[in-house]
């Protein structure tokens, strides 16, 4: 029996949510999603417009009883990088057997790669690209390349730069990604939920970065439908993974206590 | 688990972060140098810098989530209400919108030193923009 920690449940992650929890191998999930269902998710989301305001881990434990009623589930409706619930959820993925991450921002992808790095445990990840032109799964384990070691050698910019008014520095400013369609989504997610089940399974997948085009696109993608595959390992002079394991375990508190001493403000 | 309680922060601290602030501090007059406290979990950057005519006051906050999360610095001494300054005189130098290799916060590439550098560059740029009007870098804090 398995259990699997799923952080995100947009579009995306819900789409892996629900392919993942029919598995009869799968006893007991985590969930982890701070948001509230909102009037924009419903086209591309499994529920209808009445469920706008309710929690969407709520509405997940809901969906997936509906064919899996002796399902374990436990929420978390918080941020993945919420100091308040790190303890909680630091259990919860060293309890786990594979980490599924579908959430949409940096620092939470970060925050999730952290987690797993520190239990050592695998954790797939999946990702549609602007117009949902092509998308990415991403397999990392432990003691390999890291989510920073892998955006290096992507040399990934998921995000364009684009022009900030700085009078309104906290104001909103457009979207400059083309929302990706249901059918996109679904096809990365398919692949995110496969290799997620096969590593549940003990199988490794034969990547760390597999990226599928879903369109033709002159000068990015000559062809739809074709894989591209890269197999990674650890960047040495990455400040995540690196091992620093020069100081013994018994000497840590006691060599920052003195380093913070000699640097304090009383130092000067 | 926070930067100061985690195994791995305070590894990142001892192995990376600590010794690259004494280097920093190596033969530099006290005034200027890195002092260290710490606050909720994290630690707080205590420093000065001279990047034109001015002398300012700074703190760079490592928050309990750091490397992770970016740093925080803001000035201490008064600013003008300058571009790229958020409210409490906090500066603006890592977009989440930001290139990668540029103007976003890396965790794997990138330390408090680091961000301190960039917090020179920032005021100079102020420098700059208080006598002439125009900020250099036109498109980001940094």
């Amino acid at each position: 029996m398995a259990h699997l920690f799923i952080a995100g449940l947009g579009s995306g992650g819900f789409a892996v949510l629900d392919l993942v929890a029919r598995e009869p191998e799968v006893d007991l999930l985590t969930l982890v999603d701070p948001d509230l269902y909102q009037s924009h998710n419903v086209h591309r989301h499994f529920f209808p417009a009445s469920e706008v305001g309710r929690a969407k881990t709520d509405l997940a434990v809901e969906w997936v009883r509906r064919f899996r009623p002796g399902l374990r589930v436990e929420v978390f409706p918080c941020r993945i990088e919420d100091i308040g619930c790190a303890v909680a959820l630091g259990e919860a993925v060293g309890a786990c057997d594979v980490g599924i991450c579908a959430v949409d921002s940096e620092v939470g992808k970060y925050h999730f790669d952290s987690l797993f790095r520190r239990a050592a445990k695998p954790w797939v990840m999946g990702e549609v690209l602007s117009g949902g032109i092509a998308g990415w799964v991403h397999a990392f384990e432990p003691g390999g390349a890291c989510f920073g070691c892998v955006c290096r050698a992507l040399q990934r910019d998921p995000t364009p730069a684009d022009a900030v008014d700085y009078s309104q520095p906290y104001g909103t400013f457009p979207e400059t990604s083309v929302p990706a369609s249901r059918a996109s989504i679904s096809a990365i997610a398919s692949i995110h939920a496969l290799v997620a089940l096969e590593r549940m399974r003990g199988r490794a997948a034969e990547f760390t970065s597999l990226l599928l085009s879903l369109a033709r696109v002159p000068g990015a993608f000559e062809r739809a439908f074709e894989p591209t595959r890269w197999q990674m390992t650890r960047i040495d002079d990455c400040l995540i993974c690196r091992e620093l394991t020069a100081i013994p375990a018994d000497r840590v508190d006691a060599d920052l206590e003195a380093a913070l001493d000699r640097l304090g403000e009383r130092s000067v | 688990m926070s930067l100061l309680d985690s195994e791995n922060g305070k590894r990142r601290l001892l192995g990376i972060e600590i010794p690259g602030i004494e280097h920093y501090n190596i033969g530099r007059d006290p005034a200027f140098r890195i002092r260290l406290r710490k606050l909720e979990g994290g630690l707080i950057l205590s420093y000065a810098l001279k990047p034109g005519n001015n002398v300012h006051e700074l703190e760079t906050r490592l928050g309990a989530n750091y490397p992770v999360d970016a740093p925080l610095t803001r000035v201490v001494s008064r600013l003008e209400l300058s571009p790229h300054q958020f409210p409490g005189q906090v500066l603006c130098m890592w977009r989440q919108t930001s290139k990668r290799n540029t103007h976003k916060w890396d965790p794997s590439r990138f330390t408090a030193i680091f961000a301190v550098q960039a917090t020179w560059r920032w005021l100079a740029c102020y420098e700059l923009w208080m006598s002439s009007g125009q900020w250099p870098i036109p498109d980001a804090g940094v």
